[in-house]
């Protein structure tokens, strides 16, 4: 049981910068989750915190104690790989025992024996104990990796991309399970995932990492409801946000919001305009997830016009791209709301739900604040 | 909190211990390799202890001498024919073997193998064995067509020819072997292109498998160069050079002034003429090497 | 799909079928031949070839007589020494190359490989005199630590890629596990290195086995490998042919049993590992 405490780690391969100034602090018992595209560096900072990359620079700090140098196995972290990596020449039993048999955490073989068969039970493998690595299913090696880190009680689990390789209906079981495993062993747990419903579903905290920088570190509600760059908030959501270049006007003491279609604008909530009016703020990019789009078939007040132009169904949603003369606007609709390519149909956004991005830096300006929001748990809606 | 610590001296020294042994061993083959280059600059010999410093005399001499020459001409010689050979007839008999899947073809590919394992000099013995005028078989089938005692390595005119075949004897199956499994390795999908396109069995060879085969086929070319440019285990054990000087590549004529004339001064820069284009074409090869491979990766 | 074959390919395939025929006979006869000849008795040499009446008298007189049962057994001591250093020297230093980044590494490599194409005489002329003083001229001892530079170069360089091979996460989650650095060595990479270490090493020994130029020029009274004995058979112009394809028939059985036992690995090791058979 640890807290994990990076500081300021740099990592550099060749002329590229895997890890650039990074920055963490996890807590003791924390279900942490680093979220990011492909390419990111999150495996590198995987890396870092079990001792497998020396960082250039920077301190790495479990709890007050500096751990810069001290061997992996010194460190009593267990990890999950994403390649797996199994002892080929070992048995199932034998790749999750293994842990057991060294001499830093050895057990008595009724342990052992207790230990792995309780775990395999778990995951659904008990009957490849005597089998070979090589003869299960990337699934099952999968299942039998997070195995041989389960079985240990270990200062911090690492897993890097551990449901990766499930099928849909294993991984949202095990989505659950690793949460209440998290919870009953009072560990402190890195989750390394590009799923951003993994990431909200099971993160305490979430870091969202691109090109090897930390962009922003929160709760799933913070970063979903408050995301600091147009980046993060175009990586929550299965249905990517659109982001709507907008001009801020102001008449007879009000800002609105001047949208590309013509005669459109919208008026801002007051709080909003507040915040613009501080910061000066004339162009911004407006930020509209399905939730703040309204949608109907016939011509309403303040709608602009558009044509549907894909349809495209996800289980029991519809996710529609409306051409709107240069724009194309997506949003998710209902699946009994039969819609046609080509269909007339009218768009208005709810400044109360949009988000406001300063449309040079990229960075996060403001929203409409409700009550509950800050703090709270996203709903995970998208 | 701890500063940040150094990182420890053992963490930063442990490749160079785990190598520790081997380089301790290298430096037993990198000491007389530079006691040898420093010998060319002196008279050392072996009958004498008393030496003294000449300075370039050994290798002016030497560039002076036309046995050196003909050395050279004889080291080119047969390297030419060896490896040209090999590299073209293993390279003919991988793409036949490769043809086939049978059980033929699946025990040749074990016993084609066999004379690669055959020390040089041993297969030298075979030689003599079947080329012998009294009992070889070589012999008594040539009697057949009138040719009575053929004379191998005894006649400067068919010497090179029999030292040549033995070497084919040995080293083709080493080309063969290779090639064989480039043209394992090779891919599917572009021959099947190939034939879609139409592409005749030629075209296909020349623009497909001939450029795919490259990386295998200079590595083979890069190991049977270096071995047939030193050649000296079949040279020595059949003619040791001769009949007169007809064989005496550089290897030879280096051994020869070591051993018999024990004179060291003169006998290093011979070998080191040769360390020198073993060092200047390998090092063009495996460039070549390295260009192949990635443009066949990429 | 069906293809007519051309013109060309049916040529080709009749082409290639003669041409594996007459390399078959070119290369396999002389072994038959061996075979046949170490059977047949002096007086039967000269008077027939495929049919006599085969007798063991050529062993007999090749393994009681003469010293070639001695050269034998020096010719397996040495390489077996040889080859043994090697491994103890060579596998740390394969997976050395084949893990950590540090500079002049390329370089090692590269000047390892390098003896296995360096003219060996230049070695030998030096070593000759060396060998003279240390004492070492025709021992165990000089040929041994002479003999392991045979296979040193294509122990790393296999080795090196086997090392490779093996996912390097695979060594880091036993280390997570609380192996140590020995540890990881010993039970996890080693046993999934074996079947390349064992073929690296037996093709090893028959690099070393093969070898003529060091035992002809470094050692000779009291130590002779197989390969200078062999060649007395030769140099003494005997009559005796068939204790010839006697001395050769040993000289080349083991090769053929050790060649069997590594066919897998033949074209990666032969290559030094850069062709993956």
């Amino acid at each position: 049981m640890a807290g994990i405490r990076l500081k300021e780690i740099t990592k550099t391969y060749g002329s590229v910068k895997a890890l650039d100034q990074i920055s963490l602090d996890i807590k003791n018992n924390e279900f942490f989750v680093i979220f990011g595209p492909a390419g990111a560096g999150k495996t590198s900072i995987l890396n870092v915190i079990a001792g497998i990359t020396d960082p250039d620079e920077g301190d790495v700090y479990f709890d007050e104690k500096n751990m810069n140098y001290v061997e992996p196995k010194d460190r009593d972290v267990a990890m999950v790989f994403e390649n797996y990596a199994l002892y080929p020449h070992k048995t199932v039993y034998e790749n999750i025992a293994s842990s057991m048999r060294t001499k830093m955490h050895r057990q008595p073989q009724e342990i052992i024996d207790q230990k792995v068969k309780e775990v395999a039970e778990l995951l659904n493998i008990t009957e490849l104990l005597e089998r070979q690595p090589a003869q299960a299913s990337n699934g099952q090696r999968q299942r039998i990796a997070l195995g041989r880190a389960l079985v240990r009680n270990p200062n911090v689990f690492l897993m890097d991309e551990p449901l990766a390789h499930l099928d849909a209906k294993l991984r949202n079981f095990m989505r659950k399970e690793l949460k209440s495993i998290q919870e009953r062993l009072h560990s402190t747990t890195v989750y390394v995932t590009h799923d951003y419903t993994e990431a909200m579903s099971l993160g305490d905290r979430i870091a969202v990492v691109n090109e090897g920088k930390i962009v922003q570190t929160g709760t799933a509600g913070e970063v979903y409801e408050f995301p600091g760059t147009e980046f993060v908030a175009k990586l929550f959501g299965d249905c990517e946000i659109n982001l709507i270049p907008g001009q801020v006007v102001q008449e007879q003491g009000k800002l609105y919001l001047k949208l590309p279609w013509e005669n459109h604008r919208c008026l801002l909530p007051e709080d909003v305009a507040r915040v613009l009016r501080e910061k000066e703020v004339t162009t911004v990019d407006l930020g509209a997830r399905s939730a703040a789009i309204e949608y109907f078939r016939t011509p309403e007040e303040g709608c602009i016009q558009g044509q549907i132009y894909t349809n495209e169904p996800l289980g029991n949603k519809v996710e529609l791209v409306v051409k709107a003369e240069q724009a194309m606007i997506r949003f998710t609709v209902k699946v009994d709301e039969k819609f046609q390519i080509d269909e007339k149909i009218y768009l208005r956004f709810d400044m109360e739900k949009c988000l406001f991005f300063h449309s040079d830096t990229k960075e996060f300006l403001t929203r409409h604040q409700r009550q509950t929001v800050r703090g709270g748990r996203g709903n995970g809606r998208a | 909190m701890e500063k940040q610590q150094k990182k420890p001296l053992y963490l930063k020294l442990r490749p160079w211990l785990i190598l520790a042994p081997t380089l301790i061993v290298t430096l037993g083959i990198l000491y007389p390799f530079c006691q040898a280059i420093f010998y060319s600059f002196t008279n050392f010999s072996l009958k004498s202890s008393v030496w003294e410093f000449v300075g370039i005399k050994n290798w002016v001499e030497m560039l002076k001498s036309t046995d050196f020459w003909h050395s050279l001409w004889v080291t080119v010689k047969y390297t030419v024919a060896t490896v040209g050979l090999e590299m073209l007839l293993g390279l003919l008999l991988a793409l036949a073997l490769n043809r086939k899947d049978n059980l033929f073809s699946r025990i040749l590919k074990v016993v084609l193998i066999f004379p690669l394992m055959v020390s040089p000099v041993i297969a030298t013995l075979l030689f003599k064995l079947m080329t012998n005028s009294s009992v070889g078989i070589i012999e008594k089938f040539l009697n057949l067509f009138g040719v009575y005692a053929f004379p191998w390595t005894a006649d400067s005119s068919t010497a090179l020819f029999s030292v040549v075949l033995i070497d084919l004897w040995v080293n083709t199956p080493f080309v063969l072997l290779l090639v064989l499994a480039g043209l394992q390795g090779l891919p599917k999908s572009p021959y099947e292109s190939a034939m879609i396109d139409g592409g005749t069995a030629w075209f296909t060879f020349k623009t497909l498998t001939l450029p795919l085969l490259k990386p295998v086929l200079l590595i083979a070319l890069i190991f049977r160069f270096c071995a047939a440019v030193q050649e000296f285990s079949i040279i020595y054990s059949t003619t040791k050079g001769g009949p007169g000087d007809t064989l005496m590549n550089l290897s030879l004529s280096a051994y020869q002034e070591a051993f018999t004339y024990s004179s060291i001064g003169t006998a290093v820069p011979r070998i080191l003429v040769l360390w020198l284009i073993i060092n200047f074409v390998s090092k063009k090869l495996v460039s070549a090497w390295l260009k192949s491979k990635s443009a066949n990766a990429g | 799909m069906y293809q007519r074959k051309s013109k060309f390919e049916r040529t080709a395939g009749i082409a290639g079928t003669i041409l594996l025929v007459v390399y078959m006979i070119f290369s396999l006869f002389p072994l038959v031949w061996m075979v046949i000849t170490s059977f047949k008795s002096d007086v039967d040499m000269y008077k027939t070839l495929f049919i006599f009446k085969p007798t063991l008298e050529n062993f007999k007189n090749v393994l009681t007589t003469g010293n070639y049962v001695k050269a034998f057994t020096d010719n397996f001591i040495i390489c077996a020494g040889a080859v043994l250093i090697s491994v103890i020297v060579g596998v740390p230093a394969a997976y050395a190359l084949a893990r950590y980044q540090f500079k002049k590494k390329e370089s090692v490599a590269f000047t390892i490989l390098s003896f296995k194409f360096a003219p060996e005489i230049l070695i030998i002329i030096p070593l000759f005199a060396i060998f003279q003083t240390l004492h070492l001229y025709d021992t165990y001892l000089g040929m041994i630590w002479i003999y392991q530079f045979i296979g040193l170069p294509l122990l790393i360089w296999v080795l090196r890629g086997y090392f490779e091979d093996i996912p390097v996460e695979m060594e880091r989650a036993a280390e997570l596990d609380g192996y140590s650095w020995w540890s990881v060595f010993f039970k996890m990479l080693i046993p999934l290195i074996r079947p390349g270490l064992v073929a690296a090493a037996l093709l090893s020994f028959i690099f070393c086995w093969n070898n003529f130029t060091f035992g002809l020029m470094l050692c000779g009274f009291h130590i002779q490998t197989i390969t200078v004995s062999a060649l007395t058979y030769i140099a003494t112009d005997t009559v005796h042919y068939g204790q010839m394809a006697v001395a050769s028939l040993i000289a080349i059985a083991p090769e053929i049993i050790l060649c069997l036992c590594i066919q897998k690995h033949l074209v990666r090791g032969l290559s030094f590992g850069a062709v993956k058979g």
